[in-house]
């Protein structure tokens, strides 16, 4: 990303998350069961696991966007509901776009960028469509948008207000080649040892690319959580399928 | 300061949606015209028409209201917007305040054409009470939209969607309903508006009162 970007000059908390005894169940059914763990400042994690483990959970938790049921979340700037700007420091991109159909693409980064309080927005908004390779089409509908093209769209706006900590949740589903290509680089770049990614995916291959820490969730807990130095890429899907009880 | 301007963000978005797509406008709109001809219609000529203005226009108003609010966060259902929305700074406060604007410009467009549709079709004089008419119903729909743009939060969120507005909000709006019909139809009937000074105070204490309680409590409803 161009531009001047306030996570590479400011001072980063070495810890930026921390739970404890982390648990969150609906209803009866529990999604995420009795996590402690810490993210620290320049982590690049992926979070591995089979359907319904609780990783989108856990991720909306971090967000601030979901109560846990039981336990505590401590982050760097305090809690979750904002008083510290927590929001102000996080990115969250999903399957889901969070864009309007029927506004322009500028005008849904305008939208989002005012509620950030954004300065210099048209400059940042040119900046990150020609980043994600839409500027030619910044004053067109996103309700005509291809899949990739909304998501493509969807990262700028993750992107927007240049968060400390990046959420991706199966960032790269429906993507096509050029757009999963893009988005990788955008990842590489962003991937500078300041800012901490939490990258959910079911791709193996992919999420051991970038990834400096490797975890694996089932059943709502954290069944393996290695440096990325420690995985062996060519018998970690043997060592997945194990963890995981033979979900693949 | 900021509330407002994120406030006023939110009801821009919500007003340019509805600019282009023109959903909510129509609907509303055909409703009262239709509702304006079903009570053209079904009226006994006996009946003078001026008489029973207040609950003609009240109904109408209510029921196009409704129809509005059933879509007020059906926009944000689609792609999971509004927990983009509240993944920003915005205080949720000024999230509900917002959708009110938002919602309140909209009705209060359709409550002019609503006043003028029921002129033209019953004869109605209204000019010579007009800034009475404005203001009571400016107070009615305050309290009305207050109210309807919290739970229409709610049932966006369940299975039932528009179907239960109507169900859980009508109830709480009998105080509403009252002091306004009642105030429109003594002003319709060329009543001062010494008479119907009661009903104003009244009305502005349950906006104050709604308006304090839903800002408060919206944002549990839309968090979880």
């Amino acid at each position: 990303m161009s531009g001047p970007d306030p996570v590479a000059q400011s001072p980063i908390p070495e810890v930026l998350i921390e739970t404890t005894a982390l648990e969150k169940w609906y209803g009866p059914h529990p999604a995420v069961r009795g996590l402690d763990f810490k993210l620290h400042a320049g982590e690049f994690i992926a979070l591995f696991g089979p359907n319904g483990a609780g990783k989108s959970t856990l991720l909306r938790m971090l967000a601030g966007s979901l109560r846990p049921t039981r336990g505590e979340i401590r982050f760097a700037y305090g809690g979750s509901d904002d008083e510290h700007g927590w929001r102000r420091r996080i990115g969250v991109l999903s399957h889901q776009t969070y864009l309007y159909g029927q506004l322009t693409a500028a005008e849904n980064l305008r939208f989002y960028g005012k509620l950030f309080g954004l300065a210099a927005l048209e400059e940042r908004i040119d900046e990150l469509l020609t980043e994600v390779g839409l500027s030619n089409r910044r004053d067109e509908m996103v309700r005509g948008f291809s899949r990739g093209m909304q998501q493509r769209l969807a990262l700028a706006r993750t992107l927007l207000h240049r968060p400390e900590m990046v959420l991706l949740d199966e960032p790269y589903t429906g993507l096509d080649p050029h757009a999963a290509r893009m988005l990788r680089g955008v990842l590489e770049k962003l991937r500078d040892g300041r800012r901490t990614i939490l990258l959910v995916t079911h791709n193996l291959s992919q999420g051991l690319e970038l990834a400096d820490r490797v975890v694996i969730q089932a059943g709502g807990r954290w069944v393996y959580d290695r440096p990325r130095s420690e995985v062996e890429p060519s018998t970690f899907e043997q060592l997945y399928g194990e963890r995981v009880g033979g979900a693949v | 300061m900021d509330f407002l301007r994120q406030s006023l963000t939110i009801a821009r978005k919500d007003l340019l949606i509805e600019f282009r797509s023109k959903e909510r406008a129509v609907s509303m709109l055909t409703f009262a015209i239709l509702v304006a001809v079903v009570f053209s219609f079904s009226l006994d000529p006996a009946v003078r028409s001026r008489d029973i203005a207040g609950a003609m226009l009240w109904v109408t108003i209510l029921f196009a209201g409704m129809l509005g609010l059933g879509r007020s966060f059906t926009l944000e259902k689609e792609q999971d917007a509004l927990v983009g929305v509240l993944l920003t700074p915005i205080g949720r406060g000024a999230l509900f305040f917002g959708k009110f604007l938002a919602n309140l410009a909209l009705l209060g467009g359709t409550t002019v054409f609503i006043y003028l549709v029921f002129a033209l079709f019953f004869q109605l004089d209204l000019m010579a009470a007009a800034a009475g008419l404005a203001l009571v119903t400016l107070l009615s729909v305050i309290g009305f939209l207050a109210m309807g743009t919290l739970f229409s939060a709610i049932a966006a969120s369940t299975r039932l969607g528009d179907t239960l507005l109507p169900i859980v909000l009508l109830p709480l709006l009998i105080p509403i309903i009252f002091f306004g019909a009642t105030a429109v139809q003594s002003l319709i009937v060329g009543r001062p508006m010494d008479e119907i000074a009661g009903s104003i105070r009244v009305l502005a204490a349950f906006d104050i009162l709604f308006l304090f309680v839903c800002t408060v409590i919206f944002g549990k409803v839309v968090e979880e």
